[in-house]
């Protein structure tokens, strides 16, 4: 193909991790995403670990969701070994991971994404022009450190999340402590859906997506073992490798992951057109109220869903701190010391699996595909149909669409680092 | 107008987890503390992209790519002090478990089928390649650690790197000794200090992530001996250290010396 133009973009800047975008535009126009980010080999380097050290390892994947690095293997260890954790484990880690939607929604949102609105190169500079709107995102961020701090034992890489349950358990005054935070930053929380709720999206990404989101075991939780596709079809995390398959591309150290052959779309926007429904509170008001900005053909929606979630998941911290009843208990240790095990959780960026096979406590094989893998290749489609859209209405300013490409990218906040961990399937 | 007062800094990031850029983020009073700063670059915050010239650049992870290491060098180029930030980029991180023959075979069974369009490498410290002026561990570094180096740029001086153990931070704490109660093995006396034994303090035994202690100056004569009376053997200690620190250039005279009788013999397994 004789390229005509083309626009290229080694550093995609606000974004974790390290890629770059490349649209050539000729009779047809193609897009790529290029992941630069070295690999990093996380399922070799757990190899042959005690199982507890290959948990510790497994955050390092990625800083911004290391919470749901270390939960999912940890449940995907739990089962294979048989460990049933206590009721109270079980909340305590749903608020920990809550804690983590909140943190990494407000700073992908705040550090990230809001300048691409607001027409900034970065927060920074933008927190000169707008302090309050900045104010907003701080005190989210905040909180969602405070909650993995305490629960976590450190809000990256939380080490105090091990097998069978807690090293140290929070006391009632944090739980005080937690939800006095919560309150304080709702309206935060509101203003961000708010923030969201005034833009109108480029209609050049419209397209029908096929979304795929977990089916929680309770409310609009975190946890699951069951995968739902919005083309109506289902699956039990232990069948993943037939239906979400990895590919190689030349000029990317990323997989590509597809369902059904196609690329699909998971996170905040896939978990909303898929179970809003279970959601309640103010939260629900609002989706319903700002029902129109909930629109499953357009990945920028994917912004305005993670606001929501803000808001749901403070919330859900506030009642949860608010209503339990901390009391000591043990870490569950294991029995068994073989196994294999599976585990499926939402991660802020979508759905993350884990397979892990123990033999004798040490970890015989792990695999890991992770929320970006699953939806490289439909940021990459988003990225090509915006730039065809354009170029085709007449933008000829090269400069103009490459921001508008770069921004449908960021609207997916794609997590580089944890794309480039791949073994083999 | 530029203030000719404020100092310039670059943050950047290599292979890694971006947890030292997103550490940095989220200092508490980030807007307060990024005020007294002119930021000419921050690969993960800002997309103004040019390196150029500043006083200070940040550099976190490990070099692993050709880009990498041609980026590390111009960053070094137009840096006046150069910090290396966090264990990726202080001992080539968790990815730089894999060394040699075992990161070829690796990396051809993964991409080895597939003409792509860069080299992967094993992932290296930076110091592998370029001067590194002051080291700031941590995987991730504490919030009060990076804001202390900041400020001692800041007020033209320079950061205090710590040369003795978690352990000394875990014993001022009080916190029960995991190692010697539990018999878990906590690398505590061999792990540079900074973090004020957070593991510790939630009872969970220390991994070892801010990497060996430097300058050789280990507990060897209290803690360390304690590996072995609780049976562990060298090969357990290695095990576990290299999951941090598997290119520390000392691990070997390290661990002779943990497992050193009284006399000076080493231990005959």
């Amino acid at each position: 193909m004789k390229v005509e133009r083309q626009i290229r973009n080694d550093h995609l800047a606000r974004i974790e991790g390290k890629a770059g975008v490349v649209v050539e535009i000729g009779e047809e126009v193609k897009a790529k995403i290029t992941v630069t980010e070295g690999p990093r080999f996380f399922e070799m380097i757990t190899r042959n670990k005690h199982y507890e050290d290959a948990a510790a390892i497994c955050p390092r994947i990625c800083s911004f969701c290391s919470i749901p690095h270390k939960l999912t293997p940890l449940e995907a260890i739990e089962n294979a070994l048989e460990i049933e954790v206590t009721e109270q484990t079980k909340q305590l880690r749903n608020m920990l991971y809550f804690g983590n939607m909140v943190e990494s929604h407000a700073l992908h949102l705040y550090l990230f994404a809001i300048p691409d609105y607001l027409g900034f190169p970065d927060a920074f500079s933008m927190a000169k022009e707008y302090p309050d709107l900045m104010k907003n995102g701080m005190e989210l961020k905040n909180f969602g450190a405070m909650v993995q701090n305490i629960l976590g034992g450190r809000e990256i890489h939380p080490e105090n999340a091990v097998v069978g349950g807690f090293g140290k358990l929070p006391n009632q005054q944090d739980m005080e402590n937690i939800k006095k935070a919560a309150e304080k930053v709702k309206e935060a929380a509101i203003a961000t859906v708010d923030f969201f709720a005034e833009y109108e999206y480029p209609s050049y990404v419209n397209m029908p997506r096929n979304h795929l989101a977990i089916k929680p075991y309770e409310g609009y939780g975190v946890y699951g073992e069951e995968i739902v596709a919005s083309d109506g079809f289902s699956f039990h995390v232990s069948s993943y490798k037939e239906h979400i398959k990895e590919e190689v591309v030349p000029y990317s150290f990323a997989k590509m992951g597809k369902y059904k052959d196609s690329p699909f779309m998971v996170g905040a926007l896939s978990r909303l057109v898929l179970n809003k429904d279970l959601m309640d509170g103010t939260a629900k008001e609002l989706v319903t109220s700002y029902e129109k900005f909930l629109k499953a053909e357009n990945s920028f929606a994917n912004n305005f869903s993670q606001a929501i979630e803000i808001v749901y998941f403070t919330e859900k911290i506030m009642e949860m701190a608010e209503n339990i009843k901390i009391k000591e208990e043990k870490r569950v240790m294991p029995e068994k010391h073989d196994g294999k095990g599976y585990a499926v959780t939402e991660a802020p960026r979508g759905l993350l699996i884990y397979e892990v096979d123990i033999q004798n406590d040490i970890v015989k094989y792990m695999n890991v595909i992770t929320p970006t893998a699953m939806f490289l290749p439909m940021m990459e489609l988003d990225a090509k149909k915006m730039a065809e859209g354009m170029w085709n209405d007449g933008y000829k300013d090269i400069d103009l669409v490459g921001k508008k490409v770069e921004m449908v990218i960021r609207a997916y906040d794609p997590c580089i680092s944890c794309s480039v961990h791949v073994i083999k399937l | 107008m530029r203030d000719k007062m404020k100092l310039k800094i670059g943050v950047h990031g290599l292979t890694s987890c971006y947890g030292c850029q997103l550490k940095m983020a989220s200092i508490k009073e980030l807007l307060e503390v990024v005020e007294r700063f002119d930021i000419e670059y921050w690969y993960m915050a800002s997309s103004k992209g040019e390196i150029k010239h500043v006083d200070v650049a940040f550099v976190e992870g490990s070099v692993s790519t050709a880009e990498d290491e041609k980026e590390l060098k111009k960053i070094r180029e137009n840096a006046d002090i150069l910090v290396a930030i966090g264990s990726c980029a202080i001992h080539g991180g968790v990815q730089g478990m894999l060394i040699g023959e075992e990161y070829k075979e690796i990396f051809e069974e993964i991409y080895g089928k597939y003409e792509m369009d860069f080299e992967g490498r094993i992932g290296e410290p930076i110091k592998n390649y370029v001067d590194v002026d002051y080291f700031l561990p941590g995987c991730p570094p504490e919030e009060e650690e990076v804001v202390y180096y900041l400020a001692c740029f800041a007020l033209g001086s320079y950061p205090e790197e710590k040369d003795y153990p978690v352990c000394s931070e875990c014993r001022r704490n009080g916190y029960p000794c995991i190692l010697i109660e539990k018999g878990e093995m906590c690398l505590g006396p061999l792990t540079v200090a900074g973090c004020n034994a957070r593991c510790p303090s939630h009872n969970v035994a220390c991994i070892g992530c801010r990497g060996p202690l430097p300058y050789n100056i280990a507990w060897f004569d209290s803690l360390a001996k304690t590996f072995k009376e609780k049976g562990f053997s060298k090969e357990d200690v290695r095990k576990r250290m290299e999951i941090f620190g598997k290119q520390y250039e000392k691990m070997d005279e390290m661990i002779e010396k943990v497992f050193e009788d009284e006399g000076g013999e080493t231990d005959q397994e």
